[in-house]
């Protein structure tokens, strides 16, 4: 007696959403089975992998990665060479710098570097805020001006600043990335929210949010878990949006990674610890139903990206 | 667990300007009734053209289309006593948002209406009476187990045979309603889908009085385990009660404007 | 898994003899699966009936034992698909490959490799739990004893992986009574190794050149009177080890097929292909998704810190957030004179907050609360973070007695305690550290 597995495919799917223009264009979600459930049914569009650069440039970046960006003098050249790594399906711009905690670089100073990074690569692009909600109001709503026409991801619109996020991306129309921090209650309220406000369902992504390994992860997977099976099982049409996960923020400032050599020797080297850190806790992430992850190690993305492909 | 299904029962001979609409195949009164249901979260649309004698066949078709190239192809319950006018209706129904609803089945002279069903791949309402009023649960399980033996023979799939307990009205009935409530519970002890004409306990009462009692009662019947009823759906205060026990029971995901969706 | 009324009924006679003392068959049934009436007050049920009805109620899913003593593991055995449904019962164990087709020298060093990762994480300990022996017959079966005996030395559960009957029965002799595995039944060899694992009274692991012969020979084992067995992934791509573990994982939880209900092994290290990174990856996906025991060519500190982490997540159960044992932990050398801060014992916050106190390099010490293993804000709400809980734990730990600092910094979202704090614990400066964990490294490099 052969083994016939009984179908898991659904009869709802993930809306599909495109990110970027023209031959480099991406397209997320659309599927109706769980993660990597290539034998329910076909999986229309594979996981995508983004890289991630920030506004600080080299200096920024762990050791370990400043090596693949050698020579680069500015944070364009940075855009440029991560374009050419393998793997990498578009690019994320993480506009840190901002932050007014921290550098608290101006607006004009950021949005000039967006600028220059959307015309120097013609990936899809992902444009990350600052950590402050309301500095993000003028941030993203500037940097969708300015990036008219490129289909550009902006991430994200959050409790506190969605309507201006929101139609700022409505009006120059690019995709809106809505941000909850693993609490599927407000995940599903910010879709409807957008919604409600005007942007079209087919033009939100959603970020669930993400811990790194081992540090309360058990939240991420049960609140993915739960979100696809009301997409999916339960036919819920605002949460039916594609997931987003920006994964490099939330590994590389762990103690596992930034532990130093000299600190903990049996733990040996920095950079393996990094890129497993990044390669675990972004499988993880996918296999709990995010349909794009964004890194910083060019190994993580060429794992990832190797890993996505022996899959769908 | 899935969302509880409301089947919007204001598509009825029984209200005189759709009874109208239906003789002179006048689409506006009939698709403006079935947006507002829609509008106001019903799932399905029942259709009922009553006896239909001469020419149920022709006019269940021409609201099956009528309604279904409006309304994205809307699933429907085609509500007859006219077995030609529900196969009629069935053949020219689109099922790509769900199969069509056959209303309905009952244990005595309608007992051939879970064939029609099993042969269409159709869901089926399955009346749980006999001749007359079922006297207890006993004999309510009974026509239950006539019915549903009769469907799995014919092919269908449990699920798709949503049994009725009947609901009565509370007055004159008033000491039947715990049994209809443990009927259901039965009903869902089983594993078995449920639907009925729920309004029909608040029949004869003061109108402001009615939508507080439905919702009373449709709050009782999903704890009991009830998955759907044909019901108003612009009843408002109805609706509201569904959604939040679909909340409670964790059938849809709670978002804080989950009235609204 | 219980059995709905539905499904009792199908098997029941239908006649509504009455003679069981319901009015109807279908009350009757409503009735076993309530457990209110046993099946056995119904004349007519037939035996064959009876039987699917008892195999039905079992568990869906076979626990199987491996090791022994402190060795002892438990695998399968799990109700459930998805962890938020009730909970993940038994852990992913990990094993290092060791093949008797390598050097000696090759083997020296695995083996230390494999004794290297071993630490605590949360009352945990993390290590390599299993070894996997794996029998290269061109080498022949006598270096293959010598490498068994070498692997048992090191004290984890072993798993043959040998499909020669008689050296399996051979290498059974040398370590049976501590229970290994023995990974080698095919649809040519079941009945012998059947044979073999009866005597030794050990676990057998299956495989088939696909979905449906392992799935052949695994129901001829149970025919056989063995339910002591686990499936091996296919192993031709990542892809096809994906849908075995999968598909079987969710034919017996979901569909009740009790031939696919046995425990897991996926060898990650024949899928990653000499690709360290996605050997990684792999484990990681294979311990999210219902793998038991994953095979790697290796597990060093890079690999196994995330994914102990991760493990640790995924069986957590739902209802019990991981707490953190209340207390004093000195961070960076902290001694009684170095700064308190206090907080939680909600692991994750612990986690996030010790993590950027070692982060700053600042010498201190984390006052941990008895907190009930709620976060900051919860406990709070729920009256166990108050000023008098903390002032009484205070009191109850001798924190004055064993620290002689007297600043303590309380978490930003409390701030609100400072007042009550300070009129309660007069004796203590009280300061109010930032709100989120990240600005910590900067509060108090500040401070200094």
């Amino acid at each position: 007696m052969p083994f016939t597995a009984k179908s898991g495919k659904f009869n709802a799917s993930i809306r599909s959403l495109t990110i970027g223009i023209g031959d480099k264009a991406i397209t997320l979600g659309g599927e109706c089975v769980l993660p990597f459930y290539s034998f329910d049914a076909a999986i229309e569009n594979a996981p995508k992998v983004g890289i991630e650069i920030t506004d600080c440039g080299m200096a920024a970046e762990p050791e370990s990665v400043q090596k693949y960006y050698e020579g680069c003098t500015s944070v364009t050249d940075m855009a440029k060479r991560a374009a050419e790594f393998d793997g990498v399906d578009f690019l994320s711009l993480r506009l840190e710098g901002g932050d007014p905690n921290g550098l608290n670089k101006s607006i004009e100073e950021l949005i000039r570097i967006v600028k220059d990074v959307a015309a120097a690569v013609d990936l899809p692009l992902v444009v990350c805020g600052c950590k402050s909600e309301k500095k993000d109001e003028e941030l993203l709503s500037k940097a969708a001006e300015v990036l008219n026409g490129k289909n550009a991801l902006l991430l994200a619109a959050k409790e506190e600043n969605y309507k201006t996020v929101g139609a700022a991306g409505l009006a120059c129309k690019q995709v809106v990335g809505a941000e909850s921090s693993v609490d599927i209650n407000l995940a599903k309220q910010l879709n409807v929210l957008l919604t409600q406000s005007g942007v079209d369902p087919q033009a939100i992504a959603m970020n669930i949010g993400s811990a790194a390994a081992g540090y309360g992860f058990e939240y991420v997977i049960s609140t993915m878990d739960r979100i696809k099976a009301a997409a999916l099982s339960q036919g819920d049409a605002a949460l039916q949006m594609p997931i987003i996960t920006p994964v490099a923020c939330e590994v590389w400032s762990v103690k596992e990674v930034i532990a130093s050599e000299s600190d903990i020797p049996e733990w040996g080297s920095a950079k393996e610890r990094g890129i497993d850190m990044e390669v675990e806790t972004a499988t993880a992430v996918l296999f709990s139903g995010s349909d794009a992850v964004i890194l910083k190690h060019p190994e993580s993305v060429a794992t990832i990206s190797k890993l996505i492909k022996e899959l769908v | 667990m899935g969302k509880f299904v409301v089947i919007g029962e204001r598509l009825s001979v029984t209200a005189p300007i759709i009874n109208k609409a239906f003789t002179e195949r006048d689409p506006e009164p009939i698709l403006k009734r079935a947006k507002q249901q829609l509008d106001a979260g019903a799932v399905y649309l029942d259709v009922n053209i009553g006896p239909a004698q001469s020419d149920g066949a022709d006019l269940m078709k021409w609201a099956v289309q009528l309604l279904q190239s409006e309304f994205d192809n809307v699933p429907l319950a085609l509500d007859t006593s006219n077995k030609a006018a529900i196969e009629a209706g069935m053949s020219v129904y689109n099922r790509a948002k769900g199969k069509p609803i056959i209303n309905s089945a009952d244990a005595a002279g309608r007992i051939e209406y879970l064939d029609l069903a099993a042969a269409n791949d159709a869901i089926c309402i399955a009346l749980c009476n006999g001749e007359g009023i079922a006297k207890d649960n006993d004999e309510r399980m009974m026509y239950c187990q006539t019915l549903l033996e009769r469907g799995l023979e014919q092919g269908m799939e449990a699920e798709d045979i949503w049994f009725d307990p009947l609901f009565l009205v509370v007055k004159g009935m008033q000491d039947k309603q715990m049994q209809i409530l443990e009927c259901i519970k039965m009903f869902s002890d089983m594993g078995l889908n449920s639907t009925g004409g729920l309004s029909n306990n608040s029949n004869g009462m003061p109108k402001h009085i009615r939508p507080i009692m439905d919702s009373a009662l449709v709050a009782m019947a999903m704890m009991q385990g009830l998955t759907s009823a044909i019901v108003n759906p612009n009843d408002l205060r109805l609706m509201e009660t569904i959604k939040s026990c679909d909340i409670l029971k964790g059938n849809t995901l709670y978002a804080d404007s989950y009235l609204e969706i | 898994m219980a059995l709905k009324g539905l499904d009792i009924f199908k098997l029941s006679p239908k006649k509504n003899c009455k003679e069981c003392g319901s009015p109807t068959c279908m009350a009757f049934s409503m009735k076993v699966a309530q457990g209110t009436v046993s099946i056995d007050a119904c004349p007519y049920f037939s035996e064959d009936a009876k039987t699917a009805m008892r195999e039905a109620a079992a568990p869906p899913m076979k626990t199987i034992k491996v090791g022994t003593g402190d060795q002892q593991y438990v695998l399968g055995g799990e109700t459930v698909l998805f962890r938020h449904e009730k909970t993940f019962v038994n852990k992913t164990r990990y094993a290092v490959a060791l093949c008797s087709s390598m050097d000696d020298a090759v083997i020296e060093e695995k083996l230390a490799a494999i004794e290297k990762v071993d630490y605590d994480r949360i009352g945990e300990r993390m290590f390599v739990e299993m070894v996997y022996v794996n029998y290269d017959p061109k080498s022949g079966a006598v270096k293959y004893m010598e490498l068994v005996k070498k692997a048992a030395g090191l004290n984890r559960v072993l798993i043959l992986g040998v499909e020669d009957p008689e050296v399996a029965r051979t290498a059974l002799d040398l370590c049976k009574d501590s229970k290994p595995i023995l990974n080698g039944a095919n649809a040519s060899n079941y009945e012998e190794m059947n044979a073999v694992v009866a005597g030794a009274g050990v676990a057998l692991g299956v495989s088939g050149e696909n979905d449906s012969e392992l799935y052949d020979t695994l129901a001829a084992l149970e025919k056989l009177g063995n339910k002591n067995l686990l499936f091996n992934a296919n192993t031709d791509s990542i892809k096809a080890a994906y849908a075995t573990t999968v598909q079987y994982r969710r034919a017996a939880i979901k569909d009740n097929d009790r031939t696919c209900g046995y425990p897991s092994i996926v060898n990650v290290a024949k899928l990653a292909r000499g690709d360290n990174h996605l050997q990684a990856a792999l484990l990681a996906a294979f311990t999210m998704k219902y793998g038991s025991i994953l095979v790697a060519d290796h597990l060093d500190y890079a690999e196994a810190l995330p994914l102990y982490g991760i493990r640790q997540n995924v069986f957590t159960d739902p209802q019990k957030p991981m707490k953190v044992e209340p207390g004093i932990y000195p961070i960076n050398g902290g001694d009684e004179n170095a700064i308190c801060l206090t907080t939680v014992d909600f692991a994750l916050t612990y986690f996030v907050v010790s993590g950027e106190l070692e982060r700053s390099g600042v010498p201190c010490n984390l006052i941990v609360n008895d907190a009930g293993g709620l976060s900051v804000l919860t406990s709070w709400a729920a009256g166990k973070f108050s000023s008098s809980s903390i002032a009484k734990f205070f009191e109850e730990q001798d924190i004055a007695g064993k620290i002689k600092c007297r600043k303590l910094c309380i978490p930003g979202k409390v701030a609100a305690l400072k007042g009550e704090l300070e009129a309660k614990m007069p004796d203590w400066e009280i300061i109010v550290a930032p709100k989120e964990a990240v600005q910590l490294v900067k509060f108090l490099k500040d401070m200094q």
